[in-house]
């Protein structure tokens, strides 16, 4: 059993049947029990654990449908909603589903589970909870006579409104269906006609999904579970091809996929795939999943193997279809394809973070005039480019500016004649500027000096772009030099 | 992988009949209009248009009058002073090249710790001084030497860059056969920047080693022109050169800056000429 610390020493927080039949019940103080049942095995109880476990077991139900949805606090925090409609057919009725989901819970996680199929999500939490058989099916319509019977606890209720309505000598939810509803509108927070509602589906009661359901999904079940790279490249082609159809039908493509990897001991796998540019080609997907396998090789664990393989799209765009004509237009397009699919296939390997382009920067400072940002969507476009004259910037920039030491000039600002960086001095045979570039004021708290640039050459040929920080008798009583970049 | 062996047969020409050849000048053209046949690309069996410097004098020690399009082409600084040097050279080479499509420039992010430490492109540098728009670059950085050699491959077999630049560390022949295969079969050049120091054989169609020089000025004194001393080191199917050229990023033209290589003499005439017109 759970232990939780509470009022008056530990309490039981949870309790296995063994518990159970010995008289034990939630609420408990742990002291008590001892004293009730002689030898426990106590726990302490682990909410955070208890949730990502939770959270496992919805995932892994993925597999039923992509609407999986994890109860929440109010829920109970012990279970989960699938959304099965259109899904169910798939094992031939809802008693197979629930057949078959109790059967792989009980083989894979050892859990006895309740389970119930019902038109609302509340009337099938209520049956889940309170019918007197493990797994139950509601036809649709009949919820309030299947619920009436039902303690009030089944409405999931706030504890202080199901204690009124117990003091009020309401005990099943017959008994309040009942009534006008007027008088509880009055008496009670809006929660409890509420629930009610959304019990018998007056009222629509939206599910939270675990994950984004996919717009496209398609999944296969594997007669013998799957371990290498190869196979599962070569499911998700096939995926891929089942999806293309589809696609096709709505002109649509893909700019966003999962791959779903259902591990045989119940942990899921999700490889998400971005795309630049919308596709339905089966080939560049599975080779996109083959580069992310290959980058994930070190991260994921194949276990026991994967019995169950899902492709979803998570984003689709409408892809209009091409002429394959073999004009300038289809072979631009064609160009921009090709381009698009070379920086997937580098995001994939080597993550989009290091495919980039530059950016220029509204800065007069040239450290800050331009930053790389990462290429994503649309192939760069290619303006054209200025004209004009622009004063001169060195083709590398030094990561941080370094001090120049012995700077020697004739006058004071004036341009430097010989400077030493990095260990050697360097003679100055030409030098060209300077160019003042001032603080940028408008950033407040920055009083950086004013800089004066120079070209310099030295006699082999160098060029370097040094500068002098702040202005004599202004700023400054003794320059100093900094070394910014290299020319070509 | 799917590469087919470097040792592969060159197409063989079809057998002329004996000609009377009577000169050595007659021989050598008759040979020279065989040749471009061993350079064609072999997927489609058409010839690639080369990049040539547009400079006769250097044009003419490449084989097929340029740059061949499919090859993998090194450039390596003389000393590491003129790492910028040799960037700016490929850089200009590529700025002569189609706008139609992206270049692409693998920048590793492990080893060649001198060439880092030289700073970071400047894009308004790319800009201003070699007329290379930036908008057309897409900088790919890897942290590791598989991943730089991947990511070459990947680029060049894609077709979608007009050219691949990269800088890498060591390159051992295979890797660098397999590059340039990949390269030739795509029809794309490949421009590596190898550090000075262990550099191993390779099967790069030319090496180029880059040294500073004395830039071109104006009248007024001003840095007009870029200049740097290029040095034909290998190169398959041409001769070794020498020469100090300049590069007009404005026209995107490579012009000789003067008959002699020694720079030290080339910058004296050009001072001796700013001096003269001081005088006059």
């Amino acid at each position: 059993m759970l232990a939780v610390a509470g009022p008056g020493g530990p309490r039981i927080a949870a309790l296995n049947e063994a518990a159970e039949v010995l008289g034990l019940a939630v609420g408990d103080s742990l002291a008590d029990a001892r004293a009730k049942a002689g030898f426990l095995q106590v726990r302490d109880d682990d909410p955070a654990a208890d949730d990502a476990a939770l959270r496992r077991l919805t995932l892994w139900a993925t597999r039923y449908t992509p609407t999986a949805s994890q109860w929440s606090e109010t829920d109970g925090a012990d279970g989960f909603f699938l959304d099965v409609e259109g899904a169910s057919h798939l094992f031939g009725s809802e008693e197979a589903l629930l057949a078959d989901l109790a059967a792989r819970l009980k083989k894979n996680f050892w859990l006895e589970a309740r389970l119930a199929v019902a038109a609302t999500p509340g009337a099938a939490w209520a049956l889940s909870r309170f019918h007197a058989s493990r797994s139950c099916v509601l036809p649709s319509g009949q919820e309030a006579a299947a619920l009436a019977p039902l303690p009030i606890a089944a409405l999931r209720l706030q504890p202080e409104t199901r204690t009124t309505l117990r003091r009020l000598g309401f005990k099943t939810v017959g008994a309040l269906l009942d009534k006008p509803r007027a008088p509880f509108a009055a008496r009670f927070s809006a929660e409890l006609l509420r629930r009610i509602d959304q019990a018998l589906g007056r009222v629509d009661e939206p599910l939270t999904p675990i994950v984004a359901p996919p717009v496209y999904h398609s999944l296969r079940y594997l007669p013998e579970p799957v371990f290498t790279h190869e196979a599962i490249i070569a499911h998700a082609n096939r995926l891929m091809r089942t999806l293309t159809h589809v696609l096709e039908r709505d002109d649509v493509g893909a700019r966003g996929l999962r791959l779903s990897l259902y591990n045989i001991d119940g942990a899921v796998e999700a490889i998400d795939i971005a795309l630049t540019l919308p596709t339905r080609s089966v080939e560049h997907v599975a080779r996109l999943v083959a580069l992310k396998l290959e980058a994930l090789a070190a991260s994921y664990d194949a276990g026991f193997g994967f019995e169950a393989i899902g492709l979803a799209v998570t984003g689709a765009e409408p892809m209009p279809a091409r002429q394959t004509e073999f004009t300038a237009a289809a072979e631009d397009g064609d160009r921009t394809e090709r381009c698009a699919a070379l920086i997937d296939a580098l995001h994939q390997r080597l993550g989009p973070e290091s495919v980039r382009g530059f950016e220029a920067v509204a800065s007069h400072l040239p450290e800050r005039a331009e930053i790389l940002v990462p290429i994503a969507g649309e192939a760069p476009a290619l303006p054209p480019p200025e004209t004009g004259e622009q004063n001169p910037r060195p083709l590398l920039l030094l990561p941080r500016v370094e001090p120049a030491e012995d700077v020697m000039a004739l006058i004071p600002d004036g341009p430097p004649r010989r400077f030493s960086w990095r260990g050697v001095t360097y003679e100055i045979t030409g030098a060209q500027g300077p160019e003042r570039i001032g603080a940028e004021w408008w950033r407040h708290r920055e009083q950086k000096p004013t800089r004066d640039y120079y070209l310099v050459e030295d006699p082999v040929g160098r060029r370097f772009w040094l500068y002098r920080e702040g202005l004599f008798g202004r700023e400054t009583a003794a320059a100093r030099w900094f070394v910014h970049g290299l020319f070509a | 992988m799917g590469f087919p062996q470097s040792d592969q047969p060159h197409p063989v020409a079809p057998a002329a009949a004996p000609s009377p050849v009577s000169n050595r000048a007659a021989a050598m053209a008759e040979l020279r209009r065989l040749l471009p046949r061993l350079g064609q690309d072999r997927r489609h069996g058409r010839r690639q248009e080369p990049l040539p410097f547009g400079l006769p004098t250097i044009d003419s020690h490449l084989p097929d009058d340029g740059l061949a399009r499919g090859a993998l082409h090194e450039v390596v600084p003389a000393t590491e002073g003129s790492i910028a040097c040799a960037f700016g050279f490929i850089a200009a080479i590529l700025a002569r090249l189609a706008r139609a499509r992206p270049l692409l420039l693998i920048i590793p992010r492990h080893g060649l710790r001198p060439y880092r430490s030289h700073g970071r492109l400047h894009g308004h540098g790319l800009d201003t001084a070699l007329g290379l728009d930036p908008a057309r670059l897409i900088l790919v950085e890897t942290a590791q030497r598989k991943e730089t050699l991947w990511a070459m491959e990947e680029a060049l077999r894609s077709q979608a860059p007009t050219a691949v630049m990269a800088a890498i560390d060591t390159l051992d022949l295979k890797s660098s056969q397999r590059l340039h295969l990949a390269a030739t079969d795509a029809g794309l050049p490949l421009f590596l920047l190898r550090p000075a120091p262990n550099l191993d054989a390779s099967a790069a169609a030319t090496r180029w080693r880059i040294g500073t020089a004395q830039a071109a000025r104006d009248r007024f004194g001003l840095i007009a022109r870029p200049r740097w001393h290029l040095q034909l080191e290998r190169c398959r199917n041409g001769r070794p050169g020498e020469w100090v050229v300049e590069y007009d990023h404005v026209a995107h033209r490579f012009s000789l800056a003067a008959a002699l290589a020694n720079c030290s003499r080339a910058r004296g005439a050009d001072e001796d000429a700013i001096a003269q017109r001081r005088r006059a």
